[in-house]
C-alpha cells in the first residue's frame, strides 16, 4: 500500500490557494502526522487527499492510480476516515454506529448480516471498548465517542486510516488511549494519518511528519529531523525548546512550549554539530531485531563501532553502537527506533573540543 | 426463537405492526352513518369470493363502493405522508422537516389547485402536485444551503418557501370560477377522503406504493442520511444518488396524497416522532413502523371525520386535535429525541 500526493494546490478560490505544490508520501506501517496551527488548513489537506475537497492541480494516488479514477466502493474499502468527534451525529446505538462503517461492502438494497455484527463484537474487543455495548451515542463521553469512531472505520477493513484531530478536546487519559490505538495499529500494518496541533504528539508516535504553516509553506519527512525548535518557531509562531525526559526504562521526547515570538519568520536555532554519540539498544523481542538491523543499515556511513550481546537471563539483547554524525541525524535514528515496540533506547553525547 | 438484529424490530413488535392497520379498516368498514357489524363485515367480504353466501345488497353497496376505497385511500394516504415525513427529517438531519414545514405540501397544493383550475384530469393534477412539490422542496434547500446552513434557517426557509406558495394558492383561487372551481379548490385544500373512487386510487396508489418499496428497500441505507457529508461519503455510498432517490420517493409520495386528498397535516411530523421515540434512529425498524402507525392513524382518524358528527369534519383538523395533545405527553415522557 502506497498513498501519494504528487504536484498538489487547493484553494477555496481560485486565485487564493492554500496550499502549493504539495507532495508526500507514506506506505504500509507509516504514521504521518500532519501538524500545524488552527486554521492552517489541516482538515482542507486531509479532505483534499481523500478526494472529498477536488484538488485545483495534481492528484492524490493509490498505489500509483489517481484516486478520481477509483469507484467510491473501492477506494472507501481501502481508506478509512474518522472525522472529528464534535460535528457528528449522535443519533444512534454503538453497535449502529459502527455497522455504518459496513456501508462500502454492502449492496445498494441490503442490509447487515450476521457476519457484520460479529465483525462489530470483534472490533469493539479490539479496540477495548465492549462495555460500550448496548450505549447510545449521545451517553458516551468524548473520548468514548472517539473510540466508537475508530472502530467505524475500521470495520470497513480499510488499511489506511486518516484521523482528523483525533485526540483534541480529549483529556490527558483518553488522549493516550487514542494515540495508543493509532501506535497499536501501526504496529498492525496499517497506515495512519493523523492532523493534530501537538508537536509532543507526533514526535511521540509518528514517524514521518507533514508541518503546515498559516500562509501555506510546508515541510514534509522524518518526524525527528523535521521537528526542531526552529521549525515549530516558524510554524507555530512559538519559542519552544524540545526536550527529553528519562524514567528508568525509556526516554521520552516533549516539546515545552515558552513563548510566542513576535517575529516567527526570522527565528534562527543555532546549527548542530557534528557529535559523537554512544546508542544504548536493549531489545526485548526477538523479533524486532531484523527491523533494528535494517534502521541501523540505513546509517551505516556514520558507524564507527558496534558491539551486541544476548542477555538469556532476562531474554533480552543488548546493542550498543558508537556513531559520529550531524547531531539531527543521531537524534532521528534514537527516535526511529524508539518507535519500536520493547525497545529501550538511549544515547549519550560526548563532549568534543 | 432467532432473537432480531441489532435495529431490528423483535418479532411481536413485526407482528402487530402488521396487523395493527389492518385490524383498524377492518372496524372502520363497520363504523360509520350505517353501522355495521362486525359479523356482517366479515360476511360481506367473503360473499365477493363465495357466492353462496348472500348479504344485503345496501350493505354490500355501503362496504364496497363507499367505505372500502375510502378506507384503502386512508391507509396508503397515512403511509405516504409519514413516510415522507421520516426521509425529509433524515434527508435533512432535521427533526422538524416535514412534508408541511419545507413548504412541499404547499407546493404540492398549489400545483393540485392549478390542476384543478386548468381543467386537468386526475393524472395531471398528480403530477402538477408532484412538480411543484419538487420546486418547493429545492427552492427551500436553495434558501438555507447558504453559508450559516443550520436547523433553524432550514425551517425558515420552508416557511417562506411555504408561505410564498400559499399565497399562489391564492391567487388560484382568486382567478378560480366562483361557482364551480372555488368551492373545489377550497373544499379539497381542507383535506377530505371524501371523494374517492377505486379510480381515483387506481392513479394515485402506485404513486405511494412505488415510494414505500423503495424506501422500505433503502431502510439500512437511510440510516446514512442523517450523516455529515464527509462522514456519508467515507462510508463508501454514494450519498447522492440515495438523496436523490429519496428525495424523489418523498415528493412523489407526498404530491400524490396531497392530489388526491388535499392537505392533511401533521401525520407526517407526528408519526415519525412517535417512532423514533418509541423504536430509536434506525431506520431498519423505523420505516415499517411509521408506515404501519401512519396507516393506522389515518384509518382511526378519518373514521372518526366521518361519523363523529352528522356533517362530515375536515381531516386537517382532526389530524391536529388528535395529535397534538398525544404528541406532547409522549414528548414530554420520553424528553424528545435527537438526529
Amino acid at each position: 500500500m502506497k498513498l501519494e500526493i504528487k504536484d498538489a494546490s487547493f484553494g477555496y478560490r481560485k486565485d487564493k490557494l492554500i496550499f502549493k505544490n504539495v507532495n508526500l508520501s507514506v506506505t504500509d506501517g507509516d504514521v504521518l502526522a500532519i501538524l500545524g496551527p488552527n486554521g492552517a488548513g489541516k482538515t482542507t489537506l486531509l479532505k483534499c487527499l481523500m478526494g472529498l475537497l477536488p484538488w485545483r492541480q495534481g492528484a492524490s494516488y493509490l498505489n500509483g492510480v489517481d484516486i478520481r479514477t477509483i469507484s467510491a466502493k473501492n477506494l472507501w474499502q481501502q481508506i478509512a476516515y474518522v472525522p472529528q468527534a464534535k460535528g457528528v451525529s449522535s443519533a444512534f446505538s454503538v453497535e449502529e454506529m459502527v455497522l455504518l462503517g459496513r456501508g462500502s461492502h454492502l449492496n445498494f438494497f441490503s442490509k447487515p448480516q450476521a457476519k457484520d455484527f460479529e465483525l462489530v463484537d470483534e472490533l469493539l474487543e479490539r479496540l477495548h471498548i465492549t462495555k460500550l455495548k448496548g450505549k447510545h451515542c449521545n451517553q458516551l463521553s468524548g473520548g468514548e465517542l472517539q473510540m466508537v469512531l475508530i472502530a467505524r472505520a475500521l470495520a470497513s477493513n480499510a488499511q489506511i486510516l486518516i484521523l482528523d484531530e483525533p485526540e483534541s478536546n480529549l483529556d490527558f487519559k483518553n488522549q493516550l488511549i487514542v494515540l495508543d490505538t493509532i501506535s497499536a495499529l501501526a504496529a498492525q500494518g496499517m497506515i495512519c494519518l493523523f492532523n493534530t496541533h501537538y508537536p509532543a504528539h507526533a514526535l511521540q508516535r509518528s514517524n514521518k511528519a507533514f508541518i503546515l504553516s498559516k500562509g501555506g509553506e510546508y515541510q514534509f519527512g522524518p518526524t525527528r529531523s523535521l521537528i526542531t525548535e526552529e521549525n515549530i518557531a516558524k510554524a507555530f509562531g512559538v519559542k519552544a525548546v524540545i526536550g527529553q525526559v528519562e524514567t528508568p526504562g525509556q526516554m521520552f521526547t516533549d516539546v515545552i512550549p515558552l513563548s510566542v515570538l513576535t517575529d516567527p519568520l526570522n527565528y534562527t536555532d543555532t546549527p548542530d554539530k557534528e557529535a559523537l554519540a554512544v546508542i544504548s539498544i536493549i531489545n526485548g523481542d526477538f523479533a524486532q531485531a531484523e527491523n533494528i538491523n535494517n534502521l541501523l543499515h540505513c546509517y551505516s556511513e556514520y558507524l564507527i563501532g558496534r558491539m551486541g550481546m544476548p542477555y538469556k537471563e532476562d531474554n533480552v539483547y543488548i546493542i550498543n553502537i558508537t556513531l559520529k554524525a550531524p547531531k539531527e541525524r543521531i537524534e532521528e535514528l534514537v527516535h526511529a527506533l524508539s518507535l519500536l515496540p520493547k525497545v529501550n533506547v538511549k544515547a549519550t553525547y560526548a563532549t568534543l573540543t | 426463537m432467532k432473537k432480531p438484529l441489532i435495529g431490528e424490530l423483535s418479532l411481536l413488535s413485526k407482528i402487530v405492526l402488521l396487523i395493527l392497520p389492518f385490524i383498524c379498516a377492518f372496524f372502520a368498514l363497520g363504523i360509520g352513518r350505517m353501522n355495521i357489524s362486525p359479523a356482517e363485515v366479515l360476511n360481506a367480504l367473503h360473499s365477493s369470493f363465495n357466492s353462496d353466501i348472500t348479504v344485503n345488497p345496501l350493505t354490500y353497496a355501503t362496504i364496497y363502493n363507499v367505505r372500502l376505497p375510502r378506507i384503502i385511500l386512508a391507509l396508503l394516504v397515512g403511509l405516504g405522508l409519514s413516510l415522507s415525513g421520516l426521509a425529509f427529517q433524515s434527508l435533512f438531519a432535521n427533526p422538524l422537516a416535514t412534508p408541511d414545514t419545507l413548504g412541499v405540501a404547499s407546493g404540492a397544493s398549489f400545483g393540485a389547485a392549478l390542476g384543478i383550475l386548468l381543467g386537468f384530469n386526475l393524472i395531471g393534477i398528480e403530477i402538477a402536485a408532484f412538480f411543484f412539490g419538487a420546486v418547493a422542496v429545492f427552492l427551500t434547500y436553495l434558501s438555507s444551503s447558504g453559508k450559516n446552513r443550520s436547523t433553524t434557517s432550514l425551517v425558515l426557509g420552508g416557511i417562506m418557501i411555504g408561505s410564498l406558495f400559499s399565497a399562489l394558492v391564492s391567487l388560484v383561487k382568486y382567478t378560480a370560477d366562483t361557482d364551480s372551481q372555488l368551492p373545489e379548490i377550497t373544499y379539497w385544500l381542507m383535506g377530505s377522503l371524501q371523494q374517492t373512487g377505486f379510480d381515483s386510487l387506481k392513479i394515485g396508489a402506485p404513486l405511494i406504493i412505488i415510494g414505500a418499496v423503495v424506501l422500505y428497500a433503502l431502510r439500512w441505507r437511510l440510516n446514512i442520511l442523517p450523516l455529515s457529508d464527509d462522514e456519508a461519503k467515507s462510508s463508501g455510498v454514494n450519498i447522492r444518488t440515495l438523496r436523490l432517490i429519496t428525495i424523489i420517493c418523498a415528493t412523489m409520495m407526498t404530491g400524490a396524497c396531497i392530489a388526491m386528498c388535499g392537505q392533511v397535516g401533521w401525520v407526517g411530523l407526528l408519526i415519525p416522532h412517535i417512532c423514533r421515540m418509541r423504536f430509536g434512529n434506525n431506520h431498519l425498524s423505523l420505516v415499517p413502523a411509521s408506515a404501519s402507525l401512519g396507516a393506522s392513524f389515518m384509518v382511526i382518524v378519518d373514521t372518526i371525520a366521518r361519523s363523529l358528527l352528522a356533517a362530515e369534519i375536515p381531516i386537517s383538523i382532526l389530524t391536529a386535535i388528535i395529535g397534538a395533545p398525544f404528541f406532547i405527553i409522549l414528548m414530554r415522557k420520553s424528553g424528545g429525541w435527537q438526529l
